[in-house]
């Protein structure tokens, strides 16, 4: 029996300001990853080449992961594997205590969420403050994250303006650029003076050990640059074998995610940057476990959130209401959580898997195909874990009385004669409980009866007829005429139509076009470092954060442009070279040197030389190889965690301008 | 003349005995002949989603049987039912080197009625007639558990005199799925209510599916809330012939 969760369900459904605040995240979720996977036309392949590659990742999980760490050691990175939340834990208190941490800025890990690191760390008195704005949100509300990828789904603003003013004492307002802006603020502090970073990993490159996180903010950038050490913490299942594996993965997450071509900022991270000491810490808690058992499936997922957006459960729900017999808050909700909960932490979790019709809406949706809707009936007939011989039962999570009536059912369908009676029993009672009409008003405690009628059984099945006359009812034959002049319906399974992309050959206009779309201004010129002296000129701006060799400083002197190489997190804008451009998603390449004059400004400027914008990711991401930590950069700095509402500069850059050198292949 | 078997499904049994009879006048209509085999019962599905596999491999046990000596491709006119056969019946009896084999067996026969007629028939027009408008609901499994979609959409353009309409996020699912509508009657009741929205914005009388689970379950909603729109299996749809 699982009342709580019914209650918990209920609860959920009756409350208006959170159903308005699903709809919107399911609808505009929905909308903008079917938009954003029209500009690769051939996904479908690319999520069964996805599948591949991360069925072959956890087949082989103990090769790649030894190599993974061998790699990371070279790099200078110090790995820890934990068995489980407690091992992860005293890692991560270890290496606090041994650096007097007093203060931690996190970035979004959902392992994190999974140990309840959080909780640990304050009961040593250690402060954690959450960045990613969402999380930040929750955080402030002493609540869990509701959704894995947008964690203050279930809120809308009037509720994040009313907790700013009751928390962050400024005067209730329900802009949410205002509400954003005070939380870059605050936590900008946090950020210059944090003892360590803690952070999540999207991937692990085995092949070179990168560490590849995602983020739309900014935060993910300024906890693995900025604090003395950084934390990573990882799944162990998150493995990619090589960065060409990767670029297709990556083609798909943000799609999938935010319905993003590229995320705002993909970093790949190698060795520490100078003064900075870096760990990484390797979870398996139940990980292993699920890999030896019928579940396995689950762990080729890549945390997108894709089948949340999709699922009609959790479009009712969000993930505060998928809770455990303890009534715990399960850590991953939705689909993916209803298998890997149980999963991971067993029998608290396992009659989440009942709530589904096995729509297949998620499975639909899973950049890596993973058969949902299968696992999740794995789930329901026991098969969570191979470590005891026999499943701990079968129809988890079922009311005793249906499950009685299927197992009655399941008797009779194996008696044909007796079926058949039972079918005329059924009827006479049918009849007898609805003599007057066709539907049956069945009382709500039958479930069936709560918000529909039932039909009367027939009065005569369908094989009574057969038996009486054989059903020579109409004899008349059609002969269909001419059978290819007919027009056949397109198929509409997968709801996303495949647009061919006009075919561009200018890499120069394509970049132009993507990076004005997501708010980035491009110029075009022979002669960089006046044009953008005019433009600061402008702007009013004349202190520059310079990376060395990006720009002629003599002519910045002769302009009065006071610019530094030394990092200063006052100076309003950062003027960095470029390594590459990507043309499909208007991206730039930065690496070491202009790591932190590309993320504190508010201005970003980027002189970029025409040769080298490349077609797509594929094309560019082996020149992050030598590289101590490079990120490509997508646009400004951006969230939607506040009612999906899309708000520019939250931690790094409100703006960036790329200035494209045309002077050498001119 | 060639013979199909008729896998009815025990909800179209008990519940909806007319859809079976039009499903055999359409096969007449187009030259086919249709067997009954009598011992048939359930496919098992209900028990195997709800997670009851020692029970649903009695039932599919009892069904390969029936089947087994059968002549013919079996058709049935529910996308869930092929959905069951074709996928879950290997999965039941997966590393079982006795029955995994004859239930491979079984599912390579199995075909949705509609996925029949155009696939296997190469019948994109039955010769049916129709007055008015028609909206369709994809069934979750016909659409995504068997990736039919094409197939009822084409024989339903191609009925004379019907004018079809869109349905609103179709490919959502109407809140059946077997025992959550019964276990969750609360979340089944809210995805009903979004779909009978939906159907009441298409302005049509009659909305056509491909699975008795929906019918039953979209009907029901409909009687409860005094609606006046019909629910109707695509087969008897095909069956109004325009001769």
């Amino acid at each position: 029996m699982s009342t709580f969760f019914r209650d918990r369900i209920r609860e959920s459904i009756n409350n208006e300001t959170l159903q308005t605040a699903l709809d919107n995240n399911t609808e505009r979720r929905l909308k903008g990853r079917a938009l954003a996977f029209e500009s690769i036309p051939d996904w479908r392949e690319r999520r069964q080449r996805a599948h591949r590659i991360r069925a072959d990742v956890i087949e082989h999980l103990d090769e790649y992961l030894a190599q993974f760490i061998a790699k990371s050691e070279e790099n200078g990175v110090n790995i820890h594997r934990a068995r489980d939340a407690a091992e992860a834990i005293q890692i991560t208190l270890n290496i606090a205590s041994q650096t007097s941490a007093r203060l931690i800025a996190k970035s979004k890990s959902m392992v994190s969420e999974e140990i309840e690191l959080n909780h640990a760390l304050e009961k040593e008195n250690i402060r954690v403050v959450e960045t990613d704005l969402g999380e930040y949100i929750v955080q402030l509300r002493h609540e869990r994250p509701s959704h894995i990828i947008t964690p203050a789904a279930h809120l809308r603003k009037e509720q994040v303006a009313q907790l700013f003013h009751e928390k962050l004492g400024i005067p209730y307002t329900e802009d949410i650029p205002t509400l954003t802006a005070t939380a870059r603020k605050i936590l900008r502090e946090v950020f210059l003076t944090a003892d360590i970073g803690i952070s999540g990993v999207n991937f692990g490159v085995a092949e070179t050990g990168t560490v590849c996180i995602v983020t739309n903010e900014g935060n993910g950038r300024m906890v693995t640059n900025i604090p003395p050490v950084h934390i990573a913490l990882m799944g162990m299942e998150r493995l990619a074998p090589n960065l060409d594996d990767l670029s297709l993965l990556l083609s798909l997450l943000p799609r999938s995610a935010t319905g993003q071509k590229l995320t705002v900022y993909t970093q790949f991270l190698h060795k520490p940057l100078a003064n900075q000491t870096r760990h990484i810490i390797i979870l398996d808690n139940g990980r292993s476990r699920i890999r030896n058992s019928p579940l396995k499936e689950s762990l080729y997922c890549i945390r997108c959130g894709a089948c949340l957006n999709a699922c009609p459960v959790f479009r009712e729900l969000s993930g505060h209401a998928y809770i455990g017999r303890d009534l715990s808050i399960a850590p991953y909700p939705g689909p993916i959580g209803s298998i890997v909960s149980p999963g991971l932490l067993g029998g608290n979790f396992v009659h989440l898997a009942q709530a589904s019709s096995l729509c297949g809406a998620c499975k639909d949706a899973c950049p890596v195909d993973i058969d949902l809707p299968k696992l999740l009936t794995r789930v329901r007939a026991g098969q969570i874990t191979n470590e005891k011989k026999k499943p701990e039962g079968s129809g988890l999570g079922l009311t005793w009385t249906t499950k009685l009536g299927l197992q009655i059912y399941a008797r009779l369908a194996t008696h044909p004669k007796l079926y058949a009676a039972s079918q005329k029993f059924a009827s006479l009672g049918s009849f007898l409980f609805s003599p007057r009409s066709q539907w049956m008003r069945l009382p709500a405690w039958t479930g069936w009866g709560y918000s529909k009628d039932m039909p009367r059984f027939a009065g005569k099945t369908f094989r009574e007829s057969w038996e009486k006359n054989s059903l020579i009812l109409n004899e008349k034959k059609y002969l269909p005429h001419d059978k290819k002049d007919t027009p056949i319906a397109p198929n509409n399974s997968m709801h996303r139509p495949d647009i061919l992309r006009e075919s561009n050959t200018d890499r120069i206009k394509q970049f132009t076009t993507e990076l004005s779309a997501l708010g980035g201004q491009v110029y075009q010129t022979n002669t960089p470092t006046q044009d953008v002296i005019e433009f600061l000129k402008s702007r009013g701006l004349s202190n520059i954060l310079l990376e060395p060799n990006t720009l002629d400083e003599s002519l910045l002197q002769k302009a009065d442009i006071e610019f530094t190489h030394k990092v200063d997190p006052k100076i309003l804008v950062g003027v960095t070279k470029a390594i590459c451009g990507l043309a499909d998603t208007g991206s730039v390449l930065e690496a070491d040197s202009s790591l932190l004059a590309s993320l504190l400004p508010e201005i970003h400027i980027a002189i970029l030389k025409s040769q080298d914008i490349l077609p797509s990711l594929p094309d560019a991401i082996n020149l992050v190889k030598d590289k101590k930590s490079a990120v490509f950069i997508t646009g400004p700095s951006r969230t939607a965690d506040i009612e999906m509402t899309l708000t520019i500069g939250v931690h790094g850059p409100k703006e960036i301008h790329v200035f494209v050198d045309d002077s050498i292949s001119r | 003349m060639s013979t199909v078997q008729l896998f009815i499904t025990c909800l179209t049994d008990s519940f909806f005995p007319h859809t079976g009879e039009a499903v055999v006048n359409v096969f007449h209509r187009l030259g086919i002949d249709v067997d009954f085999a009598r011992e048939q019962t359930c496919c098992g599905q209900p028990q195997f989603n709800a997670g009851l596999r020692e029970e649903a491999r009695a039932i599919a046990e009892h069904t390969i049987k029936v089947f087994e000596n059968a002549k013919g491709d079996i058709v049935t006119p529910s996308g869930s039912c092929a959905h069951h056969f074709r996928h879950n019946y290997l999965e039941l009896f997966e590393g079982d080197s006795l029955w995994y084999p004859r239930a491979k067996a079984l599912s390579e026969r199995v075909f949705e009625f509609t996925e029949y007629i155009v696939d296997k028939l190469n019948v994109t027009d039955v010769g049916a007639t129709w007055n008015g408008l028609l909206t369709y609901h994809p069934s979750c499994h016909t659409l995504r558990g068997i990736n039919v979609d094409r197939q009822p959409r084409t024989l339903l353009q191609n009925v004379q005199g019907a004018t079809l309409v869109e349905l609103p996020h179709a490919e959502e699912c109407c809140g059946f799925g077997g025992v959550m509508s019964v276990e969750h009657p609360e979340l089944s009741a809210e995805w009903l209510k979004r779909k009978i929205s939906n159907l009441e914005m298409t302005q049509s009388p009659t909305l056509v599916v491909t699975d008795a689970g929906c019918l039953m379950h979209i009907a029901g909603g409909l009687n409860r809330q005094k609606k006046k729109q019909k629910v109707i299996h695509i087969a008897e749809v095909l069956n109004n012939s325009r001769e």
